[in-house]
Order: C-alpha cells, then sequence, then structure tokens
C-alpha cells in the first residue's frame, strides 16, 4: 500500500507545482475616464492575487436581490453607486457620479456623471443607466426588493428623471437627511438587465448559475469564475474609474479570491497557513495569535468595540391576542414592566464587568446604548448603570415593591414578582450570559425562569404572537445613519420591540422620540441632526426601554504583504481594497 | 425476476408520497419561515414582508402548498430556491458531482482496507495483529468525523503537504486536463482519509465477525476433514458466504454517496450537498430541503433494490421468483 501511495502523492504533488500559470504584468490597455478620479493614497505597485475566506456562498450576483452578507460581500467588488461610502470618516463622498448639487428646498438633487465611464464590458455608462435602476427596477411594483424601503420617504418614492446624458434629476418627496448614503445604491447595467425586466424574469436573473462573463459591473472588480460551494475568483476590471496620483489605473491587484470556509476553526488554520490573508478574530483566539504575531507574518488590530450589541428588553405591550383575546402580558406584570425604577432596578443589577471578564475573555465593553463608541452617533453623555444591587432595591423600594420574610420580591399588591427570560438556543455564549443575568436577578428576591427558545419561534414571539416577559438578543452590524433605526425607535415602528406598532405614542417620553426621530431625518443639517439624536440617545438611557448588555470587542488580523492598509473603525477591513496592493 | 423488481419499483411511489408529506409537514409545523431573519432586520418595512409572503406562497396553508409541490414535483419541477431565486435541481446538479466523488473515493478506499484487514484479523484471531487493529478500529469508532477533519486540516498546515480544505485549486480551470485530475486527487487525499477511517473500522469488525461465524459453521469442519487446504477454505467456502451481510450495507451505503457529509464538508470546505441542504435547513428554504430528500430517499429506496439484487446473485439461496 505504502509503495504504491508515495509515487502517487509525489506525481500529484509534481503535476500540481507544474500546472500554475504564470501573470503577465497588467497593461492598461485603454484610456482613463475624463473625470477619472484621483485617488489620496500613495501610489502601489500592479500585480498579485489577493486570497480571502468568507463563511458562506454568494447566494446570487444579483445586487438589487441580495439579501444577506455572502452575497453582498462578492457584490461590493463589482458594483457601486452615485456616491460611495468612505468608512474611514463615515460619510458618502462622489462615486459614479463627480458632483452634486442640491435645490434650496433641499428636495431636488442633480447629479453629474463623471465624463468617459463605461461598463467592464466597455459600454458606456450613462443616466439611463442609473434611470433605469431606480424607475425600472427599485420602483417596480412587480419586482419585490427591499432597496426601495431606504429610497423612500414616508412610504413615497423618489422621483429619477434623465436631464441629459451624464445627468440625473432626483426628487425627494420630503427632505431625507440620510439621502446621500443611501443614493449610493448599485447601478445596473440597462443594456444587460432590460431584456430580463421586460420579461419579468428579474428576480432570478442573474443567478449563481449565470456565466460569469455575462455580470457586468461597474466596479474595481469583475467575476472571473465562480465555484458553488467553493470559492469566487475576481478579476480587474480594465475600465474602472479611479487612478492613482501617478494616474495608473487602480485596482492594484491582479485577482481577488474568496474561498468558501464555513468553520471558524479552519479559518484560523487557513490564515496560519498563508491562504488567506485577513482575518476576524474570535475573542479566544487573540491569545494565540498574539504569540503568532511576534514571528512577523502579519499583524493583529484591535478595532475597539465592534458595532454588534447585545440587549434585552421587557414586553410593554398591553393588547390583547386577537386569536384567544387574552392580554400578551399578565396585567399584574405590566404594571411592573412600565414602571421605569423597575426597568432601572434590572439596569444596575447587571454585572456588565463580570460577563466581559467571566465570558468574553476580558475583550468587551460595556453597552450603555443604542451606539456603540465606534460610531460617528455616540452620544458618550447617556446615564450609565454600574452594577450595584443596593441601588436596585433602593429603586425598587420607591417604586412599592417589598420583600416578605423570606427575601421574596413582591409589589404593592402583594403578588410575587416572577417572570419568564427568553433567549434564542444555540448561542453558547449568549447562553451563558443569560445565566450570570439570571443568578443577579434571583438576588433581588425576584422568580426568574431562563428559558431557551428555537431562533425562530423566538423572532415568531417578538414579531408576531407577543406572548412573553422578557426577551434577550444580539444583533450584529449597526448601520451607517440613525435613519436606519427609524423602524426601531418610532412607536408605529416594527422593530419598537417593547411594544411594537402602537396607534399613538404610549407615553409622553416616546411622543418626544417620534418628534425627534422625524426632526432628525427632515434635515440636512448634520449638527442639527446630532443634536436630535443624542437627545433621543438620553431619553433612551434614562427610560431604558432596551437594557443594553455588552459588545465585543473587534480584532482582525492582517497579512503583512497587504500594502496602503487603512482600517476603519468599523465596516470592512478591505473597504478601500481598490487602493491596496502586494509586496 | 422482472416482476420482482417492477414491484419493488412501485412500492416506491407510496414510500416517497409518505416520505415527502411527512418532511413537508414537519417543516410546516416548526415555528418560523424563510422570511424570519429578515424580520428582526429593522430596514426592512412590514409590507415588504407581506409581499415576499404572497411572492413565497408562504401565505398560503401548509397542505396547499405541499399540493402545488407534489403537482410540480411530479413533473420533475422541484421549484425555486428563496434564497437562491434559482431552480433548486442547478443548485445540488452543481454540487453533485463533488460529493460523488468524495464519496465514492472514501467508500472505495474503505472497502479496498477494511475486507482484508478483517479477513486477516479473523484468520490470525488472537494474534498481535488483532489486538491491534481491534484497538484502532475502537478508536477511529470512537473519535467524531470532524475532529479528524481539523486534524487533517492542521496536518496540511504543519507538514505543507496537502491543501488546507477545499476540493479545487484556483488555477483549476486553467490547467490542462491531466493537471485537473491530479489537482483534484491531491484535494482529495484528506477528505478521503478522515472520510473513509471510521468506515474501515467499523466495516473491518463486521467482516471480522462474519468471517469468525462462518468458520465456526460445520461444512468448514467437514471442508477441512476432508484436507482442503486452508487458503481454498477461506477464500472460496468462508469469504463468499461471510460478505453476505456486507452486501446489504453496501446497499445502503450507495446513498450516502449522494447526501453528503456535513460536519467534514464543512470544516474541510467541501463544496458537498450536506453543506447546502443543512445550510437550507437552517434558513427554512423548504423547496431546496425536499428535493435533497427526495434524492436521498430514492438513491436509499434504489440502493437497498440493488443490494437485494446483488445478494441473490452471489448467494444462490436466495430466489425472489416463486
Amino acid at each position: 500500500m505504502i509503495r504504491f501511495f508515495i509515487p502517487l502523492l509525489l506525481l500529484t504533488l509534481f503535476l500540481t507545482s507544474c500546472g500554475r500559470r504564470e501573470q503577465e504584468a497588467f497593461v492598461d490597455k485603454h484610456p482613463l475616464p475624463e473625470d477619472v478620479e484621483i485617488a489620496q493614497c500613495p501610489p502601489g505597485k500592479y500585480g498579485g492575487r489577493y486570497l480571502s475566506s468568507t463563511i458562506g456562498d454568494p447566494k446570487t450576483f444579483n445586487p438589487v436581490m441580495a439579501e444577506e452578507s455572502s452575497s453582498t460581500e462578492v457584490l461590493g467588488y463589482v458594483f457601486g453607486g452615485l456616491t460611495r461610502y468612505n468608512s474611514k470618516t463615515q460619510s458618502p463622498e462622489p462615486g459614479l457620479a463627480k458632483s452634486w448639487e442640491v435645490s434650496p428646498d433641499n428636495k431636488t438633487w442633480t447629479f453629474h456623471l463623471r465624463r468617459g465611464l463605461q461598463w467592464s464590458d466597455g459600454t458606456p455608462l450613462t443616466a439611463d443607466d442609473v434611470v433605469f435602476t431606480f424607475n425600472d427596477i427599485i420602483y417596480n411594483p412587480k419586482i419585490v426588493n427591499r432597496n426601495r424601503d431606504f429610497l423612500s420617504v414616508d412610504g413615497k418614492y423618489f422621483k429619477v428623471e434623465k436631464v441629459d446624458a451624464l445627468t440625473v434629476r432626483i426628487t425627494t418627496p420630503e427632505i431625507y437627511a440620510p439621502f446621500l448614503i443611501f443614493i449610493g445604491t448599485e447601478i445596473l447595467p440597462r443594456h444587460k438587465l432590460q431584456k430580463a425586466v421586460a420579461e419579468g424574469t428579474f428576480e432570478s436573473a442573474w443567478g449563481i448559475n449565470t456565466d460569469p462573463r455575462d455580470i457586468v459591473g461597474n466596479g474595481p472588480y469583475v467575476i472571473k469564475s465562480f465555484i458553488p460551494g467553493q470559492r469566487t475568483v475576481l478579476s480587474r476590471n480594465p475600465y474602472y474609474w479611479r487612478a492613482d496620483s501617478k494616474r495608473q489605473r487602480l485596482p492594484y491587484i491582479d485577482e481577488v479570491v474568496l474561498n468558501v470556509v464555513p468553520d471558524q476553526n479552519a479559518l484560523l488554520l487557513r490564515f496560519l497557513a498563508g491562504e488567506s490573508y485577513d482575518l476576524g478574530v474570535r475573542p479566544e483566539d487573540v491569545a494565540t495569535l498574539r504569540k503568532d504575531e511576534t514571528k512577523g507574518k502579519f499583524s493583529l488590530y484591535d478595532r475597539g468595540p465592534s458595532t454588534a450589541s447585545n440587549f434585552m428588553w421587557f414586553n410593554m405591550n398591553p393588547g390583547k391576542s386577537p386569536k384567544t383575546g387574552k392580554p400578551y402580558v399578565d396585567p399584574v406584570k405590566l404594571e411592573w414592566f412600565k414602571n421605569q425604577k423597575f426597568r432601572q432596578a434590572i439596569a444596575h443589577s447587571i454585572n456588565k464587568e463580570g460577563i466581559i471578564n467571566s465570558i468574553m475573555l476580558g475583550l468587551a465593553s460595556p453597552l450603555w446604548g443604542p451606539e456603540t463608541e465606534s460610531d460617528k452617533w455616540f452620544n458618550p453623555q447617556v446615564r450609565q448603570y454600574p452594577y450595584d444591587l443596593e441601588k436596585s432595591r433602593q429603586l425598587l423600594r420607591e417604586a412599592g415593591f417589598k420583600w416578605d420574610s423570606a427575601g421574596k420580591l413582591t409589589d404593592a399588591k402583594g403578588h410575587p414578582v416572577t417572570w419568564t427570560f427568553n433567549t434564542n438556543q444555540g448561542n453558547n455564549q449568549r447562553e451563558q450570559v443569560a445565566n450570570i443575568l439570571v443568578e443577579d436577578f434571583k438576588k433581588l428576591g425576584m422568580e426568574v425562569t431562563l428559558r431557551m427558545v428555537d431562533f425562530n419561534a423566538l423572532v415568531n414571539k417578538i414579531t408576531d404572537t407577543y406572548d412573553y416577559d422578557a426577551i434577550m438578543l444580539g444583533l450584529g452590524g449597526g448601520a451607517p445613519d440613525p435613519a436606519a433605526g427609524m423602524s426601531v425607535f418610532m412607536s408605529s415602528g416594527r422593530m419598537h420591540q417593547w411594544y411594537p406598532r402602537q396607534p399613538k405614542p404610549a407615553t409622553p417620553w416616546e411622543a418626544r422620540i417620534d418628534e425627534l426621530m422625524q426632526k432628525q431625518l427632515k434635515t440636512l443639517n448634520e449638527s442639527e441632526r446630532r443634536k436630535y439624536f443624542d437627545e433621543v440617545q438620553m431619553i433612551m438611557s434614562e427610560q431604558v426601554p432596551y437594557i443594553y448588555l455588552v459588545t465585543p470587542q473587534s480584532f482582525v488580523a492582517v497579512s503583512h504583504k497587504i500594502k496602503n492598509l487603512d482600517i476603519p473603525k468599523q465596516g470592512s477591513v478591505l473597504w478601500n481594497f481598490d487602493e491596496l496592493y502586494l509586496q | 425476476m422482472k416482476t420482482y423488481i417492477l414491484r419493488r419499483l412501485l412500492q416506491m411511489v407510496p414510500l416517497l408520497l409518505g416520505i415527502t408529506f411527512l418532511s413537508f409537514l414537519l417543516m410546516s409545523l416548526a415555528p418560523g419561515d424563510y422570511l424570519d431573519t429578515l424580520r428582526l432586520n429593522p430596514q426592512i418595512s412590514a409590507e415588504r414582508i407581506e409581499e415576499m409572503k404572497r411572492q413565497f406562497g408562504l401565505d398560503q396553508p401548509w397542505y396547499w402548498r405541499y399540493f402545488l409541490w407534489l403537482k410540480n414535483a411530479v413533473c420533475l419541477n422541484f421549484g425555486y430556491s428563496f434564497q437562491y431565486k434559482i431552480p433548486v435541481w442547478d443548485l445540488i446538479s452543481a454540487r453533485l458531482f463533488n460529493t460523488f466523488i468524495v464519496a465514492l473515493a472514501a467508500m472505495v478506499f474503505a472497502w479496498t482496507i477494511a475486507i482484508p484487514l478483517g479477513v486477516i484479523a479473523a484468520i490470525k484471531r488472537g494474534s498481535f495483529f488483532d489486538r491491534l487493529s481491534g484497538f484502532f478500529a475502537f478508536a477511529a469508532i470512537s473519535i467524531p468525523e470532524f475532529f479528524l477533519a481539523l486534524l487533517a486540516l492542521w496536518f496540511a498546515l504543519v507538514s505543507g503537504w496537502f491543501p488546507v480544505g477545499g476540493l479545487y485549486s484556483v488555477d483549476y480551470d486553467f490547467l490542462s486536463p491531466l493537471g485537473k485530475v491530479a489537482d483534484l486527487a491531491h484535494h482529495l487525499v484528506l477528505p478521503t482519509l478522515v472520510l473513509g477511517i471510521g468506515g474501515i473500522a467499523s466495516l473491518m469488525r463486521l467482516m471480522r465477525g462474519n468471517f469468525l461465524e462462518v468458520m465456526r459453521a460445520e461444512y468448514v469442519t467437514t471442508a477441512r476433514a476432508k484436507g482442503l487446504d486452508e487458503r481454498r477454505i477461506y477464500f472460496k467456502h468462508v469469504l463468499r458466504n461471510a460478505i453476505n451481510p456486507l452486501v446489504t450495507l453496501f446497499g445502503y451505503s450507495l446513498a450516502g454517496l449522494l447526501s453528503g457529509a456535513f460536519l467534514v464538508e464543512n470544516v474541510m470546505g467541501l463544496p458537498g450537498l450536506g453543506r447546502l441542504t443543512v445550510e437550507a435547513f437552517f434558513a427554512k428554504d423548504v423547496y431546496l430541503v425536499m428535493a435533497s430528500v427526495v434524492m436521498a430517499s430514492v438513491l436509499l429506496i434504489l440502493g437497498n433494490l440493488f443490494a437485494d439484487l446483488m445478494l441473490a446473485f452471489v448467494d444462490p439461496r436466495i430466489r425472489y421468483e416463486k
């Protein structure tokens, strides 16, 4: 067996090594567009192949239909929009449009496309493509897509018109604060997709079974090949519209390889083997990587608090179930949950430092409001609730709660305080956090039952049946703008979880938040918006409808081969990929 | 024989109906649907969710959806995937070959090693070799496959002899046909070992047990008594009889060829069907799961039939005709 095996092995090693194809150096065959954007980065050198890993397959190559990050990650290399979001400054910058103006009423925007823009197949990119993308796709009633949710105000769509071949006028029905961020949605080629739209097959167009050559983009890369479950290979778009200060066309790196590696341990091994140049690092791997960092092949970066957040809330929904006619929440409990002092007492009973040190290996920060420190909208003034059980007891006493002789907490009418705490099963860390929380609630004399619920069942409780006392949940990366939180903060919102879809604001403070959220949405003045949103964060921290818990520290490791790296506090590490080069 | 095969094939119809009905029912009874992750996204409006619900037919009762699915499935149209928005068959067929080649390699590897080892262990019963192979078999059975997979990746990292996961090189598309075969073979070595080792262990123990049992049979004693040499006894008489139960097992393992091994695929980054199906299950991508279930069931039924026919072929005592 061995005698047979070793020659076979050598043969395969030999054959695979001689199969390597030499890359020829990049020669720019096309003139730069007249309105080329000159990047500020130091000039780099051409060539090479960037190896990266992703946890899942792209589900579609159609940016309008993409619903999750495995797809948007790939498509981010292939498509761009009128504006481009700068992760470093957290603000929009010129993209396909070189400039724009807004009318005095702040509702009509005129965008000027760069002259000489071309799609990756050489076809000119004009105002027709922009108008097509908005009017024929995003606002097409037959094409169900989520883009039109943030490309509308109060459910009313924008008016998109062509002025001339390179000018587009977009009118919003109301002033819309995050307009410039969201208008950067991907622009699609009319000459390629017009037929699919006309035939009503757009939703399945550009699925993963499409020949990659048919997918024509305007970003730095195009899709070169795709093997399901294995990898996507991207190669440079020869018509890309950015160049460096020496007028060399970007991007520098010839090819990007995105390998699908669904397992976190395998991801780490791949990175250490040099088969992946960047790695989002789990807290438990930080120590190992710190040790390996000294070998000088990569650096470990601490990006500070991530945008992910964990929080819990009490159900304050006074409604009745239309099916059974019974109230969603026991009226006795509802009285406690609606009591600000009760919620504050709970907030004071949460040992965030303990959770961070015992479960998160010290690599997390306490969270006191909806925004984390790394976000530009973060308000550092929000009220904090340090761990203090004595304070909790005092607040409970002020709210009329009492302790009986056995140390059990009861409300003013003598009802024992018992409630059920739900979270989803399958997330080990979250289950541990929930256990610690429940221990502390018990120290206050409450009887709290912890229940691990299947994720889908939990979503059902939150969005449909509302039959729960309290829930803890974790949500990933935050949105780039307060406007994305409209459905969370507005009392009529679908995601206003403690009491969603209120017919009218249930409390004065919720009414005030509604007012502030509307105001921040309808002004373009950023400092004014900040003032409004700061107040929203203050009210949230006073009233604590959400009790925020902790946010993990975000770590990333990147190979030393990569130059021009400019790591932002949040978002993708590779946000400026077109400027990166390999040594 | 023909009527027997025909009868078995006809039995497939109610069986498949039952399997698909139960799978569909269970998936529908479980709380939640494909839209749940979207429901937790604050940037998606309630109207959009309602629209999608209508579009995917999730507002219809489950029995009606099952009926429609069945109607189309009879015409071999298994529907669209919610996640990918393309026909499920396109998704499955793209991964069929990968799953097949990995499972086939592991199966050939396991069977070619396990049977001789089992026979030797039985013949040399109680010897050092027997005890050693027994020890390794139990160790191999008790180590979980995903752990072996991680060990294999670690080995690949440390030795540098093998790729750390995956089934094709980046340059695969640009290799010569011979280069493609070599590249695939190079990537297949570790998955084959990982998936094969558990199989070797159990098959070997089974083979050994059967072999020993047959060796105690009276006709073996008779053969010995009439002075037949041991080689002939072992390989002509004992082996042929001892292998019967393994033929049945072979039929079952055919089904395994195309159902994939989720954990190992996940760790080793193999683009197989197991991963596709499990991910679809978690995402509640109903029609993709259903297509996988149908395929695995058909294979299991056919594998069983095949095993029964093989048995009739190798064992003259078995006859299906009246």
